[in-house]
This record gives C-alpha cells, sequence and structure tokens, in this order.
C-alpha cells in the first residue's frame, strides 16, 4: 500500500483498504492494463480514441465478448468449453440456411439458439452424465462439429442474407450500434445472474471445491450442465450478430473462436482452475483482445505479429495472476 | 506470555553426556499472524525414543519442520552435532542425517518398492549408463531385510498394507547414514501387532544409536516406548521429563492445560422416539452388517480404529455411497437415499471429517458458506434474497464465530472458527440427525469446548446425533452410548455408565496384541 498516492496523510489507511479491496478482484489487473494500453495507444495514434474507433473495437469483440461471458461460467465451475468455434460455425449455417428461405430475424435466431442449446446440452450431458472430463468432450465436439458443417453445406458457402436477418450486425438502437448493445445487455443480465442468482453462485461453490460442494447437497451435475447450455445459448445469439456482419457463412467460420474466448476470459482474470473471477473479468478480457488488435494495427505493427503478442498477454496474465495472489492473497 | 518455558534441556545432565544429534533453542515460527511455535527448546540424544506431545494444532509437526528443513525458524537456532545449522530443503536436512515420515506418507503408489526406495536417491547404473534394476532390487531386498521383513519388492505401493507401507517410508527414509527419524503419527492406521512390529523396528534403531522422535496420540504406546517425553501446548514448551517421572493423568493435565471434565459439556438428556436406525447395513470391502440406532436427544458415539469404516457408514446414511445390503429407517419408515440432497430432504445432515477440503468453500465468504445449503429454500425466483445476510449473522453470532464479519473470506479464520462454519452450515438446513466425523480434530482447545457445549446443547433440543471420534476421551465424555467398529463391523456396544477404554479399546482393537501397559519395560517384543 506505500505506492498508493494519497492526498492527505490520515486518508491513506481507508484508501488503503478500498485500493487493496479493489486489487484482489479478479479482473483489476486486466482493467488496469487495459487503461494503459488506452494510454498508450492513444498517444501514439491520433485515430485511436476517436468515438468511432472504440465503438468499432467493441463491435469486433461482440461475438467474441457474447461468447466469453457465457464460457466464464463453465470456467467458474470447474470445467471447460474448447467447442465454441464449430459450434457457432453450426449454428450461423443452420440460422444462415433459415434465414435464406423465411428472411427475418426471430426465426433464425431461434434456430440458431436451438442448435447452440443442442450441442451445448450434448456436452454438458457427456461431462456430467458420461463423466468425460470436459477438455475432451468439447475438444471432440469442436473435431465433430465442424464435421457436420462440411457434411451440411457440402463445402459450399451460405451466402445473401437477407438485410431483415442482417440488422443485428448491420444496425443500431439508442445510437448505440445492436452488437455492442446486443453485448452489453448480456453483460448485465449475466452480471445480475451471476451475482444474485442461485446457480451463479452455486458455479462459483462447484468450482471452487466440489466435494464439497456436493456435500452440501448441491446439484453439481446440474450446475454444471446448464453452464454448457448456457454457451450453446450465447453461441446461438452470437451467430446472428456473425450473420449480420458477415452477411455469408463459411465452411471455416469460427475456426480458432475458441481458444480467443478460452484466452479472453483468462486474460480478464477468471480464474482457468475455477471459483474464481467474474463476469467483467470475461467482458475485460474480450475488450483487452479488441483494444490490443485494433491498436496494433493503429500504430503500424505489422499483422503478423498479432498471435505472438495475444499469446505473450496471455502468459503476462496468468503469470501476473499468480504474483498477484501471492502478494496480496496470502498475506493472512 | 507462559512462564518458566523450560527449555529440554533440564534433565540432560542425568542422561548419558552424549552430544545431542540435534537440539532447537527457542525456536519461534510464525504464519502470518499465528504464531504456530513460540519459544520452544528440543533436543534429541543418540539412541533416545524422544516423545512428542500435545493436542492438534499443538506446533509438533511444525516444530519438527523446522528439524527437517521444511520450515525456517523466524526466531532461535538449529544446532546439528553441536553447530548451529541452516537447512533451507528437507534434502539438507537428510544430507545431515535427519529423516522424517510424516503422517501422510510421502510414497508414491503407483511405483513398485524398489522404485519408492530410489525416488530422489543416487541410483546405480550399468555401465550403459541405463539403471542397474537388478542392483536396485538387490538393494532394496537388503534394506528391507535389515528391518526385518520380507516384501515383494517388485510389487506396487499401493496394493500393500498400511504396514507395509510404513515400513517402506521408514527404509526409505534411513538410506544413507540416519541418526536421527522423525515419526509422525506412525500407528494411525495400524493395528495392534504391527504396532508392535513397528515397535520392534524402532528399538533396533536406537540399539544401533539412531535418535527417534515419536509423535503420538496415544499415550499408552508413548510410555511404552519412549526414554522422554515434551509436551508442547499452544505452540508452547510445557515440560520435557524422562518417561518414567510421568503417568498418564499427569500427562493429559499437561496437554490439556487443564482437567479434563471442564472440557467437556454434558446434561442429561432423555432420549427419545428412534430417529435413524440402520439394519443390516453392508457395502463390500467397506462395512457389513451394520446395526445402529440413533434416537432424538440421544449423542451415539461412534469409536473405532482409523479405517475401522465408520465415515464409510456415515456417508452411506447421507446418501454418498450406496449400500450394497440392508436398510436405513428414518422416524420408522424404510428410506432409500441416493444423494446428500435426498439426505437433507429427509433431516439427515453428515459434516464431514476435512474440514478444508470437504467442509468449506474456501474462496467463499462466511456468509456464503453458512447459507449454502438452504440457497434453494430461501430463494425467490431463483435469486438469494437479501435476507441471506440475517441469516448468515443469526448464525455466526449463535455459533459465535469470532474473527471477522459474516462477508469476510472463510480462509482467514482459526481452524476452531472454520469448524464452527462448517456446523453453521448443517445447522442452517435444520437438520433433526446430525452426522458428525470427527467435529473438533486439528482445533485449539477453547474451540473444542465449545463446539462441544453445541453438541450437547443440540442434543438437549432433541437432535439425534452420531458423533464419529478417534479420540476417546470425547467420545466417552459426551456421548449417551458407545459403539465400536472394527473392520467394517460393529464389535462393541456399551451404555454411557458401561463405557470405559479398556472396554472400547478392546472392541475395537479385537481385544488381543494389545501392547504392553506401560510400566511393565516390555518394550520390545520378541517375533517368533
Amino acid at each position: 500500500m506505500s505506492e498508493v498516492q494519497t492526498p492527505t496523510p490520515a486518508q491513506s489507511g481507508a484508501n488503503g483498504t478500498v485500493l487493496s479491496r479493489w486489487l484482489v478482484r479478479p479482473e483489476a489487473p486486466a482493467l488496469v492494463f487495459l487503461a494503459v494500453l488506452l494510454v498508450a495507444f492513444s498517444l501514439s495514434s491520433d485515430e485511436f480514441l476517436s468515438g468511432s474507433n472504440l465503438e468499432s473495437i467493441l463491435v469486433s469483440v461482440a461475438v467474441l465478448g457474447t461468447i466469453a461471458l457465457a464460457v466464464n461460467q463453465v470456467i467458474l465451475c470447474g470445467e471447460i468449453d474448447i467447442s465454441t468455434g464449430s459450434m457457432m460455425g453450426l449454428c450461423a449455417v443452420a440460422a444462415g440456411a433459415v434465414a435464406t428461405s423465411t428472411g427475418g430475424l426471430i426465426l433464425p435466431l431461434l434456430t440458431g439458439v436451438a442448435v447452440g442449446a443442442l450441442a451445448g446440452a450434448a456436452n454438458g450431458l457427456l461431462v456430467t452424465l458420461g463423466r468425460i472430463p470436459s477438455i475432451i468432450v468439447t475438444l471432440g465436439m469442436l473435431y465433430a462439429l465442424r464435421g457436420v458443417i462440411l457434411l451440411v453445406t457440402g463445402g459450399t458457402w451460405i451466402t445473401g442474407i437477407p438485410d431483415g436477418t442482417r440488422v443485428l450486425g448491420t444496425g443500431s438502437v439508442l445510437g448505440i450500434e445492436y452488437p455492442v448493445f446486443v453485448l452489453l445487455i448480456l453483460f448485465v443480465v449475466m452480471e445480475m445472474v451471476s451475482r444474485h442468482s442461485t446457480w451463479g453462485r452455486n458455479v462459483f461453490a462447484v468450482g471452487g471445491n466440489r466435494r464439497a460442494s456436493r456435500l452440501a447437497g448441491l446439484p453439481i451435475d446440474r450446475v454444471r450442465f446448464l453452464s454448457f447450455v448456457l454457451v450453446g445459448v450465447f453461441v446461438g445469439i452470437a451467430s446472428i450478430i456473425y450473420l449480420g456482419r458477415a452477411g455469408s457463412v463459411q465452411t471455416n467460420t469460427g475456426t480458432g473462436l475458441e481458444l480467443q474466448v478460452v484466452a479472453a476470459v483468462v486474460i480478464g482474470g477468471t480464474s482457468i482452475s475455477g471459483g474464481r473471477g467474474s463476469t467483467l473479468a470475461a467482458l475485460t478480457g474480450a475488450v483487452l483482445i479488441g483494444v490490443i488488435l485494433n491498436g496494433l494495427i493503429l500504430v503500424g505493427v505489422p499483422g503478423i505479429w498479432q498471435d505472438a503478442v495475444l499469446g505473450a498477454l496471455i502468459l503476462l496474465a496468468v503469470t501476473t495472476d499468480v504474483l498477484r495472489r501471492r502478494l496480496l492473497g496470502d498475506k493472512s | 506470555m507462559r512462564p518458566s518455558d523450560e527449555p529440554g534441556t533440564g534433565r540432560a545432565a542425568t542422561a548419558a553426556e552424549a552430544p545431542p544429534v540435534f537440539r532447537l533453542r527457542d525456536v519461534t515460527k510464525r504464519f502470518g499472524g499465528v504464531t504456530a511455535v513460540e519459544g520452544v527448546g528440543f533436543d534429541l540424544r543418540p539412541g533416545e525414543v524422544h516423545a512428542l506431545v500435545g493436542e492438534n494444532g499443538a506446533g509438533k509437526s511444525t516444530l519438527m519442520k523446522m528439524v527437517h528443513g521444511l520450515y525456517a525458524p523466524d526466531e532461535g537456532t538449529l544446532e546439528v552435532g553441536g553447530e548451529a545449522t541452516e537447512f533451507s530443503s528437507p534434502r539438507d536436512a537428510e544430507a545431515a542425517g535427519i529423516a522424517m515420515i510424516p503422517q501422510e506418507l510421502d510414497l508414491f503408489p503407483e511405483l513398485s518398492v524398489t522404485e519408492n526406495l530410489f525416488v530422489g536417491r543416487h541410483r546405480p547404473r550399468t555401465r550403459w549408463g541405463t539403471l542397474d534394476r537388478a542392483a536396485m532390487r538387490g538393494k532394496a531386498r537388503e534394506r528391507l531385510g535389515s528391518l526385518g521383513v520380507d516384501l515383494d519388492v517388485t510389487a506396487s505401493v499401493k496394493g500393500l498394507s498400511a504396514a507395509n507401507q510404513q515400513i517402506v517410508a521408514i527404509a526409505r527414509a534411513l538410506v544413507g547414514e540416519a541418526r536421527a527419524v522423525v515419526m509422525d503419527e506412525p500407528t494411525a492406521s495400524l493395528t495392534e501387532r504391527e504396532v508392535r512390529q513397528l515397535f520392534r523396528i524402532i528399538s533396533d534403531l536406537t540399539s544401533g544409536g539412531v535418535g527417534v522422535v515419536y509423535i503420538s496420540h496415544r499415550l499408552e504406546e508413548v510410555f511404552t516406548i519412549s526414554d522422554r517425553i515434551t509436551v508442547l501446548r499452544d505452540g508452547h514448551h510445557i515440560t520435557t521429563a524422562p518417561a518414567a517421572d510421568l503417568d498418564a493423568e499427569e500427562l493429559v493435565r499437561l496437554m490439556v492445560g487443564r482437567p479434563l471434565n471442564e472440557l467437556f459439556t454434558r446434561s442429561p438428556h432423555s432420549p427419545g422416539e428412534v430417529a435413524l436406525e440402520v439394519r443390516g447395513l453392508g457395502r463390500a470391502g467397506e462395512f457389513e452388517e451394520v446395526d445402529l440406532v440413533v434416537r432424538r436427544s440421544e449423542i451415539v458415539g461412534l469409536s473405532g480404529l482409523v479405517g475401522a469404516g465408520r465415515s464409510e457408514v456415515a456417508q452411506a446414511i447421507f446418501g454418498i455411497r450406496s449400500p450394497e445390503s440392508g436398510e436405513i429407517r428414518i422416524d420408522g419408515e424404510v428410506v432409500r437415499i441416493k444423494s446428500p440432497q435426498a439426505a437433507m430432504e429427509k433431516g439427515i445432515f453428515y459434516v464431514p471429517e476435512e474440514r478444508r477440503s470437504q467442509g468449506l468453500i474456501l474462496p467463499f465468504s462466511i456468509k456464503n458458506n453458512i447459507t449454502l445449503s438452504i440457497l434453494d429454500r430461501i430463494a425467490r425466483f431463483g435469486f438469494v434474497p437479501r435476507t441471506e445476510r440475517q441469516t448468515a449473522d443469526r448464525f455466526a453470532k449463535g455459533l459465535s464465530i469470532r474473527g471477522g464479519s459474516v462477508s469476510d473470506p472463510v480462509s482467514r479464520l482459526s481452524g476452531g472458527n472454520q469448524q464452527k462454519v462448517v456446523l453453521a452450515k448443517s445447522l442452517a438446513r435444520e437438520p433433526s440427525i446430525l452426522l458428525l466425523d470427527e467435529p473438533t480434530r486439528g482445533i485449539d482447545v477453547g474451540a473444542k469446548s465449545e463446539i462441544y457445549r453445541l453438541i450437547d446443547d443440540l442434543a438437549k433440543e432433541g437432535k439425534a446425533i452420531l458423533l464419529i471420534s478417534s479420540e476417546l476421551e470425547e467420545v466417552l465424555s459426551m456421548s449417551d452410548r458407545v459403539v465400536v467398529m472394527r473392520e467394517g463391523r460393529i464389535t462393541g456396544e456399551f451404555g454411557r455408565n458401561e463405557a470405559d477404554q479398556e472396554r472400547v479399546m478392546t472392541a475395537a482393537t479385537g481385544g488381543r496384541d494389545r501392547p504392553a501397559p506401560a510400566g511393565r519395560g516390555e518394550e520390545a517384543p520378541e517375533d517368533e
């Protein structure tokens, strides 16, 4: 606490506690890092801080962020889901097919959500009833669903998504572009659910100590199953945003997304071993990734550096988390 | 704080003048704000068995971990062979000839006996540079042979009996020039016959000049095997004296710091109707033919050695293990309980023995731990209401949980207060039948006494209580009835007035192979 600059000595005690309390929050380092990056990028590029650029960053991470909000819950309860890339692809294929034949927003949305929920339920059943480690289940699902995409589409693209369906990617409401609007709404919903619902509480409990949770009578299978289904539902919603923005679906849609999602959650500050983290962490992590990718381009760093920077960031995030816990958490 | 912390050197002049193998001088060790050991002196002479006794949390293990290089003392010094020494790791300690056999054996269950003996040691090589397995097996046999045992050195350790695992651990510790061996509760899971074998090994060691530190809760064994006894209490050195100068009653008084009858609270109960009845309960390899009755307002003590199947029976009643035979009746009705949720619906709650790994969600606040099992009851439309905090406060106050407000992390509390949180969690669910598994393990005397009073109050309120405990005094002092298990079967049942230490121990051990009582001098019984 000695590094804190406080206006008067008398306040330093109270401020110190508030600050240290804030610092133990899981998303704190990511938020600090985000602030540092925002300052750095805006100093080195004039365009960066413009309102339209900031909004375009948020638009660009809407799909990633939406899925990260749900995968965050899976990771919090001590599991993992790396099937979301292919799942998003399949949802987009299904929703796109419906959209090209019927148009409109609701039917494609329901289709995407239903397909996602089914895939998520399959993941959840295999993990809970099948007692198979989630990393294996969702790895299998990652390949299987990509296979289904190829079989269903026969390798061809789905194009000509009608404008009525694309509204979630192109339109805006209250002056906010729809993808950002959807992301923020879902964030608020998840924040409420995670903090105040019994399921949200149980997710933390199961991830924090599964054995104790079982002995306390918590429905640990239901808690985990629902988190996998939630991922499916959010992937379904994200696929409609994707459809709107891209206007077409390719057979490789969503490839690599699954790891970006996990990266966002972990960079944001949710512990990969479960039980510790927050909804804000997932959002922060997604925004951080968007800011970095956007900022690097504006500053003129060649695109080939993106993966290296992202990778370094993940390692940095995990290391900070460990160090911070040693400094703050284990003090007492 | 405590007056006259006589260092453990007081009576050294009367014994042989050989310099001690090691000596701790006024060592202090703190963890955060908690002082685990304060100003303690302890020394070990060659060829002696020096018992280290004290209640859970008295600082015995912490003290020995400083000798073994796991912790460095914050204050005070460690001398080995007369010279001040600092160990930075157990490897240093082992190089200096100090070995430790921890309570939880640090063996590799999947590896063979031979491989276990050579983990972290120099392994013989063939001239090609590969491991010389034949030589390793030969050395392993030799070493086990010197301990007087004949084991299949190629067998994997997980298949060995508890006693043989203990022997492998000892053999492993004795590699090289061991001059001191620290044994932490070595007999916790041994039968009486195996204890005798261990004692024979110990006496072989000491006659070869090796000093042995013997940490144990079993006072009978302590008097049988040890030359000197050091008592710790709440991290302080209380006394060091020749075993012959102490008796069991005196020793208990020194350990507890007050007469036992002040520790326990026991008011007259009038047991009512049968709340829980178990008939012929069995599960292969764990327990069989278990009959058990617990009435309202009754505390039934379930005693036995570690591994006798007591926890398993309780867990079967709670729906964690499904019994293969027999039936469970609640209030006279046969029930089939398949999950903890189902058990709680029937009014049963099981308080597990491992507080940190089974009882608490450590990252959670005190409040969230207390309300863990009632969230679904108090929730409105799936959301947790604001009244949650009042509920948590009520239980925190009722159980006098001290050390923080209910929104503080539970991990900050002391062991005793954490245990109160675990109990609060179960009481919040308002069970009529409580299965308490070692409810006072590893907590300080003050908290123990509070928990005994709580258990007594609960029984007075009409709850049916099954108290599983390995501490004989606890079972005898708290129970209306004592049921004893051995090797998965009920082997004795005694009313409050018939239950005594002798009877319960006889039932728990099968009445054979009992070690010689204190003072008979039968230190190392011959093995045919």
